[in-house]
């Protein structure tokens, strides 16, 4: 009789969970590597075949992908960056023991909770030059605007949206953050008679900056995923000046099944994501050291 | 008593029928026409107890990706697709719909050449039927009639005139338009603008093949809709699509809109447009040739029962259903039926069939072959760079030669 090898429990207990992300994200992910290296169009994969790192090195010369990686880059910093400035504000404003603080709560974070289709679809026709009601109250105080008609106003105009729909995200984060802080800190600020602005500048911000750099990452990651609202406004026009990275992969991949290039690309922004990432973990290093 | 219980007979007959019927699974657009297939079902399943019809409608949108992500399946979840006109020639290229030529030629009375010319041949694959035509979306000039007698402008027959006569009658201070244009950028733009295009002779493909979309003709078309755009429609119009254009049209703020010609009884309905409704006209582009949309039945090649989706798609194409479907109100794609005076009666009138029969008879899609969804993409974003002031008009489509030179090489 042979001796059977005996699998501690511990190791028994986790395969289940290997076996699951095996499943949804090492198979696909693999999968996805593997088509990155062919000629993978869905209209003809009897012609499928093996292209090496081909795909690849169509990117550094695609400049549709990097004039919507660009598109991208300034879309998430600016969208991140007022919704952290707009977010903080508002969760330092509930912070305080302020009347009706939960019905404010509760009302701030309405817009999360529309669909991004939705939101896109109200906000294209409420900023139509013709038919909206903002150009129209504008108007009326003499100012004439057309959100999505020229360039760079046609991407700050998509900020904006992202801005109001995901700030109350923000706000929540920091706001968590912000209760949880320990008490002593800013007692002992007020006994030593420090003013709120020094308080909040040498007490709580650098008290909340993992927390902030946890929302920050957190949205960054979402807003990189950005396709909705210009899906149905304005399709990355006038010209490309929309055009996110996210919406160029999906027309690359999804509209003219050229699953192969379209999955390098996604290789290579994953890469990029992942390196801003990091960067963002070392600031913080760098700053929890000085 | 004897009849009661036949009654009961039959009723039971057709319950059994009905739990026991194969269901057929169409993927169809949101749109009109699918409500006039939906109120024709009922007499199908009557002649066909076997079967039962669910439609499984979506915005156009959504459609190009999941159908062919049922192609790719063991079996398709559809039994019956519909196929939009840029992509047929890809789609039967890539062996994922079933061959209907011999069923279609052996069916008697089915009278395939009756389809308007254009509309068929789109159908057609290497001499290979691959889509019988569902409904038409050519392109129509649609006015507001009582805005050009009361000007006494006739109507432009030309382009250059019909830019000059939207000039003429934009009044923007009073919020009041030439044209209600759509130039987002992609396929809206490149629809509108393809019309330009075929009025001054142009075309992204010359008879031999040779890319030829920065002709000197075709710059010029782009031009004059660069000219039509900034001097007749609203600003915002770079970025509209049908939907913003149309509400303008229904608004009364717009002498004239090129659209699909099936929007003329839909802005004389006093249900959408109120006052205003009756005083809308439909005329052919001006310069005669005007771009075709139109849509396909077709069966997967994985599909479960092949005869079963034959039966439902050879049926709602035939001569008889075509003029219920059209006088339902659905867009026509038979000649016969667009000449039949009883279709002219219960349906929208002589004069709104026999226009079409013009426009039908001189129309040609914007792209065919194998790559159509990508270089018409490629065209309207290019076209839409030169109408944003981004491009000059050369440079943008000399570009967009390049750009479909390189697609085609792919």
């Amino acid at each position: 009789m042979g001796r059977r090898a005996i699998v501690p429990l511990k190791y028994k207990m986790v395969i289940p969970l290997v076996l699951l992300l095996l499943a949804v994200l090492i198979y696909p992910m693999g999968s996805s590597l593997l088509v990155s290296f062919q000629d993978y169009r869905l209209t003809a994969l009897r012609e499928r075949h093996f292209v090496g790192f081909d795909n690849y090195l169509r990117i550094p010369r695609d400049a549709r992908f990097w004039n919507a990686m660009s598109n991208t880059l300034i879309f998430v910093s600016s969208a991140v960056f007022l919704e952290f400035v707009f977010g903080f504000g508002l969760a330092l404003l509930l912070h305080r023991r302020v009347r009706m603080r939960n019905f404010f709560r509760s009302v701030l974070l309405t817009p999360m909770f529309i669909t991004p289709v939705a939101v896109g679809l109200i906000f294209r026709f409420m900023l139509n030059s013709e038919f909206g009601i903002i150009p129209y109250l504008l108007r009326s105080l003499g100012i004439e605007v057309d959100f999505f008609a020229t360039s760079p106003l046609a991407l700050f105009s998509i900020v904006f949206i992202d801005v109001w729909q995901w700030t109350p995200f923000m706000m929540l984060l920091l706001l968590a953050g912000l209760e949880s802080l320990p008490r002593e800190p800013f007692e002992a600020a007020r006994v030593d008679g420090a003013s709120a602005w020094f308080t909040f500048r040498k007490v709580t911000f650098p008290l909340m900056r993992p927390v902030i750099v946890v929302a920050v990452i957190i949205r960054m990651l979402d807003a990189f995923k950005v396709f909705e609202y210009l899906y149905v406004i304005t399709r990355g026009g006038p010209g490309n000046s929309t055009e996110s990275i996210m919406y160029y992969i999906y027309r690359v991949g999804f509209r003219f099944f050229r699953m192969g290039e379209a999955a390098a690309m996604s290789y290579v922004l994953a890469l990029i994501i992942l390196l801003l990432v990091f960067l963002e973990f070392q600031l913080l290093r760098m700053a929890r050291s000085t | 008593m004897k009849r009661l219980g036949l009654f009961v007979s039959f009723l039971a007959v057709m319950s059994l029928a009905a739990l026991g019927a194969k269901t057929l699974t169409i993927i169809m657009e949101e749109v009109p026409d699918t409500d006039v297939i939906r109120q024709l079902i009922p007499e199908f399943e009557a002649q066909n107890p076997d079967l039962k019809i669910v439609i499984d409608a979506m915005p156009y949108e959504a459609m190009r990706d999941k159908i062919l992500t049922e192609f790719l399946a063991p079996v398709s979840s559809y039994d019956i697709v519909i196929v939009d006109n840029p992509w047929t020639d890809e789609f039967a290229a890539g062996g994922f719909l079933v061959d209907l030529t011999d069923r279609v030629m052996a069916l008697e009375g089915y009278d395939f050449e009756d389809f308007a010319k254009p509309i068929r041949e789109i159908g057609i694959y290497e001499g290979r039927i691959f889509g019988l035509p569902f409904y038409n979306y050519a392109l129509a000039m649609i006015v507001r009639q009582d805005v050009f007698d009361e000007a006494g402008i006739p109507i432009p027959t030309n382009i250059a005139d019909y830019v000059k006569v939207c000039r003429q009658l934009t009044n923007k201070e009073e919020g009041f338009y030439g044209a209600a244009m759509q130039a987002k950028r992609g396929y809206k733009i490149f629809e509108e603008g393809k019309n330009y295009m075929y009025a001054l002779g142009a075309d992204v493909f010359d008879d031999e093949g040779n890319i030829v979309i920065n002709s000197h003709l075709a710059k010029a078309a782009l031009h004059l809709y660069i000219a039509n755009l900034e001097a007749a429609a609203p600003k915002g119009a770079i970025n509209w699509g049908f939907d913003e254009a149309f509400r303008l049209m229904a608004a009364g703020k717009a002498a004239t809109m090129i659209t699909y010609n099936w929007m003329l009884p839909s802005l004389n309905n006093p249900e959408k447009t109120g006052e205003l409704a009756g005083k809308f006209a439909f005329y052919e582009v001006p310069g005669g040739k005007a771009v075709l949309g139109a849509w396909y039945w077709s069966i997967p090649r994985n599909a479960a029962d092949i005869e079963a989706s034959w039966r439902f798609i050879s049926w709602v194409t035939s001569k008889a259903v075509e003029k219920k479907r059209v006088i339902l109100g659905g867009a026509p794609v038979r000649m016969s039926v667009l000449k039949d005076p009883k279709v002219w009666e219960k349906g929208y009138g002589k004069q709104y069939y026999l226009t079409l029969v013009k426009i039908l008879e001189d129309a040609e899609p914007l792209v065919r072959g194998l790559h159509a969804e990508e270089i018409i993409e490629t065209v309207g974003l290019e076209m839409n760079n030169a109408a944003a002031g981004i491009k000059t008009v050369d440079k943008a489509l000399d570009d967009a030669a390049k750009a479909i030179a390189e697609i085609i090489g792919k």
